[in-house]
């Protein structure tokens, strides 16, 4: 009957305020922990937050016993195993405890029709849930990464699982080298991703969209991406390249698995922004880790980097020859926005590298290169017009003199007179 | 007599040659340009006949980029260019009958609605107008 | 002297005359007559800034017929007069070029007709009138500034108005009535191109009617140096008819300035900058145009507090103060050689000295 009060008076609450539960608590659990403070306060505290409270449960939803009775302080009253009383379960038992009602298909369609079933499932597949099942009492249960008393909803920014916290709650124990060391696991992952261009999108710009650690582990089946799919978990976004990828595999006939797909030119974690010099031949170039001097491919590297260094070099002097000519005076406004199209074809070049087709690189290469030989055209043509209006005025220049002279002349002569 | 009307042809004509060399630029600026107004409300974004339909084309719109699509049934929706993700252009996939920017990979359906991928907003769709074989289109200021 | 080419012009001659009087006005000008002596060249300048101004009027004309007043568009109108109006970038960047150097112009001939003392009896009202003019030419460039709407104008702008809305009493009136709001808006704009091709030209027209009507009933003023020499010579100053010697002179100055402007403008045609954001951060050395430099310097290099009044708020009242005793020259110099007299010449150079001291120290601090 306190469950029932409790949701009745959940249910009373203002619709614009996410429901909290009465501050007096009427159920025998929060009223007997709140008076017992300390530890055992601890629970109750956090539940005001809790998503599960906010939607009408309460302590003995998950842990069973009797919440009506017990508020003269008779602990077996309330702890009533006949009511269901299950004790807290210890850290192997977590996921089972959870998955009591969070796999519970009939159970969890009452709060949220499409909410998903299967954590616990995804989670036996996982590393986690393997060492689990093999009685690792470390290994990470669900209460490591969602809580256990005050959990929010993956969509509240303040939730640890939120993606612009996600790292953080994952690096607690995956940066630590006092753990980790005990399985042999690296830590230098979180600092990584700290510095890649994914972070800078989800910190520096709030781009939620940008990829944080579940993104490409997946959240309760969290497995390093196989060496055989790293280009599949890449491509969940960056499309084209990936499937440019795979053509090139399947053309090819190569086994690109071996060079880990992805990671070979771009990092897995540290993944930065990729610059125009990991193609070619210098020294930053990504292309000379697999392929020596004399291969063919070495050749079609170096040639593929000159063609993107002279496009790229092409489309920075007609801009800068059109900047010109506007300080110059020369209105050029359309053609620097006809210029744009060449970027675009930069950044299709780009993308192509990952086709490691050199013929339909620079068949891209030569559409840019068109483009930004009508940007030429356009600033040959502005200075050609600076130019005419230099003789239009040098022309005007000499009538006014004339005139002038002539009014000089006419002056001396009537005053002659 | 000779020099004071030479003096006075001289003036007359080098007078006259700067007056031309006035009026001229005047009378031309007069005659107005092939495109009557600057395109911040209007722009002239493709005419009749250069697109098929089921295609799209990118066009200027001031300074921003626009997309024209003309539809299966041969009318014309014009959207801003401008993918709301990390503002690449985004262009017409006539396969899927959809708006998709080839950055990273974000799809618009027909409305401007951003269906797929990492766009967070639907485009901002633009009027367009047919008149006298122009596809006109309009935004507000 | 009628031979028959002419016979038809000297008819329609013959008609306009007998309607609307000409030949009187032709008399009156056949009579007019320039004193000559050392200071005559500072007789062209009256002139000049006419012709200047007539330029800015054909221009300015011309302009109207693409520019567009609001916010939304006139950044772009002006883009499109210089990009796609035929010798539109001329048209604009005469009318820029010829502002700028019409105020200086306008600036000297204030200068020339105050050391020569051209404001004596009877010429006060063409002084007085004068000054008007002046204070219209800043207007006009004031107002002509802000209408490409671009980042340079809107900032300069919104600090002329905050500095217009810290005179006293009816600043704050004054600055709302500018802006059109609390704000540089879209609103301002408008208002200052309403203000812009209608109420300054009509002022002008009136005031500048006067001036000139007030010149040609008191003919052209004879410095207090040359009258003295006419008198103790005995001999009567030499003087050139106005017509044909004295603008055909005129002419040859219009002629040169005209070439100098057209080179001007191809050479260094006006920029335009970016289309102002009134919600971007003001950059770093917004000031106004050169001619409001000194006075923008000085209240810069005011302390904050003098003795407890706000110094902007003194800088305002002293400037105030000086454009009045500026301007009652003619009331209290009324005798050449005399005290005032000498002290309003003294008065004069220190205040050349001043205004280009604090307008080259605009530029040198910028």
């Amino acid at each position: 009957m306190g469950a029932a009060l409790l949701v009745l008076l959940l249910a009373a609450a203002p619709t614009q305020e996410p429901p909290r539960p009465s501050p007096t608590p009427p159920s025998s659990c929060l009223q007997c922990h709140l008076e017992l403070g300390g530890q055992a306060a601890e629970p109750v505290a956090g539940m005001r937050d809790d998503v599960h409270a906010g939607k009408g449960l309460s302590c003995h939803d998950c842990h069973g016993g009797n919440a009506a009775a017990g508020h003269d302080g008779d602990i077996d009253a309330a702890h009533d195993a006949a009511k269901g009383w299950r004790e807290a379960p210890t850290r192997l038992q977590v996921p089972q405890f959870c998955a009591r009602c969070h796999a519970d298909a009939e159970y969890m369609k009452r709060f949220n029709p499409h909410t998903r079933i299967d954590q616990l499932g995804e989670y036996r597949t996982s590393v986690h849930g393997r060492k689990n099942a093999a009685g690792d009492a470390r290994t990470a249960v669900c209460i490591d990464c969602h809580g256990v008393h005050g959990i929010r909803a993956v969509a509240d920014a303040r939730s640890s699982v939120h993606p612009t916290h996600l790292a953080d709650t994952c690096a607690r124990c995956h940066a630590d080298a006092g753990l980790m060391d005990q399985y042999g696991m690296p830590t230098a992952q979180y600092a990584d991703y700290k510095t890649s261009v994914h972070a800078q999108a989800l910190y520096g710009k709030g781009d939620l969209a940008a990829p944080t650690c579940n993104d490409c582990h997946g959240s309760h089946g969290a497995v390093p991406p196989g060496v055989g799919s790293v280009a599949n978990v890449c491509g969940s976004c960056h499309g084209r390249e990936a499937s440019l990828f795979r053509e090139t595999e399947q053309k090819k006939g190569l086994e690109l698995d071996l060079c880990i797909q992805c990671m070979v030119c771009h990092d897995n974690h540290a993944v930065k922004a990729p610059t125009p010099d990991m193609l070619g031949v210098g020294p930053r170039s990504t292309c000379i880790s697999c392929h020596g001097e004399g291969e063919p491919e070495y050749a079609a590297a170096s040639r593929m980097g000159a063609g993107l260094e002279r496009l790229r070099a092409g489309l920075a002097d007609a801009r800068g020859r059109l900047e010109r000519a506007e300080q110059a005076g020369v209105e050029v406004s359309e053609d620097q926005f006809a210029l744009q199209k060449a970027q675009d074809h930069v950044v299709e070049a780009r993308v192509l590298v990952h086709s490691f087709d050199e013929e339909r690189f620079q068949a891209a290469v030569a559409e840019g290169a068109a483009v930004v030989e009508t940007g030429h055209t356009a600033g040959r043509r502005a200075f050609r017009e600076l130019r005419e209006r230099r003789i239009g005025l040098g022309i005007s220049l000499i009538v006014i003199v004339a005139v002038i002279a002539g009014l000089v002349l006419k002056v001396r002569q009537i005053e002659a007179d | 007599m000779n020099r004071r009307s030479w003096l006075d042809v001289f003036l007359g004509t080098s007078v006259g040659a700067m007056l031309a060399s006035v009026f001229y630029p005047v009378l031309r600026y007069l005659v107005p340009p092939e495109l009557p107004e600057a395109p911040t409300t209007r722009a002239l974004a493709a005419r009749e006949g250069d697109l098929r339909p089921n295609q799209g084309r990118v066009f200027r719109f001031g300074s921003r980029a626009g997309l024209l699509v003309r539809l299966p049934d041969g009318n014309y929706r014009a959207f801003d260019g401008t993918c709301t993700h990390l503002n690449c252009t985004v262009q017409y996939r006539p396969d899927l009958q959809q708006i998709w920017c080839a950055c990273h990979n974000g799809y618009y359906d027909l409305g401007g609605r951003n269906v797929a991928g990492p766009p967070p907003r639907p485009l901002d769709g633009w009027e367009v107008h047919v008149v006298n074989g122009e596809v006109v289109v309009t935004r507000k200021a | 002297m009628s031979t028959a080419p002419d016979a038809p012009l000297r008819r329609l001659w013959g008609w306009l005359d007998e309607r609307a009087g000409l030949s009187a006005l032709v008399e009156m000008a056949r009579h007019k007559r320039v004193p000559l002596h050392r200071h005559t060249l500072w007789y062209y300048l009256g002139g000049m800034a006419l012709f200047l101004f007539s330029i800015q009027v054909g221009t300015g004309i011309l302009l109207l017929l693409y520019y567009r007043g609001s916010a939304g568009e006139a950044f772009e109108s002006v883009q499109f007069i210089m990009a796609k109006a035929p010798f539109g970038w001329l048209v604009r960047s005469l009318h820029s070029w010829s502002a700028n150097v019409l105020v200086f112009v306008v600036f000297a001939h204030m200068f020339s007709t105050f050391f020569l003392k051209a404001y004596r009896r009877p010429r006060e009202l063409t002084w007085f009138t004068g000054m008007a003019l002046l204070g219209l030419m800043l207007a006009f460039g004031f107002s002509g500034y802000l209408l490409p709407w671009n980042t340079l104008a809107f900032f300069a702008t919104q600090v002329g108005t905050e500095v217009a809305g810290s005179v006293p009493v009816v600043g704050r009136f004054a600055l709302r009535l500018l802006r059109g709001g609390d704000q540089v808006t879209g609103g301002t704009l408008t208002r200052f191109y309403g203000i812009h091709v209608a109420v300054l030209p009509a002022l002008t027209t009136v005031v500048l009617g006067v001036h000139l009507v007030l010149v040609q009933r008191h003919g052209m003023s004879v410095p207090p140096g040359v009258e003295d020499e006419g008198r103790r010579t005995g001999r009567a100053p030499r003087t050139l008819p106005f017509l044909p010697n004295f603008l055909l002179r005129d002419a040859i100055g219009w002629c040169a300035a005209l070439g100098v402007l057209a080179a001007l403008a191809a050479l260094f045609p006006w920029e335009l900058g970016t289309k102002a954001d009134p919600f971007a951060p003001a950059p770093a050395g917004i000031r106004p145009e050169w001619y409001f430099g000194f006075m923008f310097q000085t209240l810069k290099m005011l302390p904050g507090h003098v003795l407890g009044i706000e110094g902007e708020l003194l800088g305002i009242v002293a400037f105030t103060l000086g454009a009045l005793v500026w301007l009652v020259a003619p009331l209290v110099d009324r005798r050449p050689g005399h005290r005032a007299s000498r002290a309003f010449t003294v008065l004069g150079w220190a205040v050349l000295a001043y205004i280009a001291a604090f307008t080259a120290l605009m530029y040198v601090k910028s």
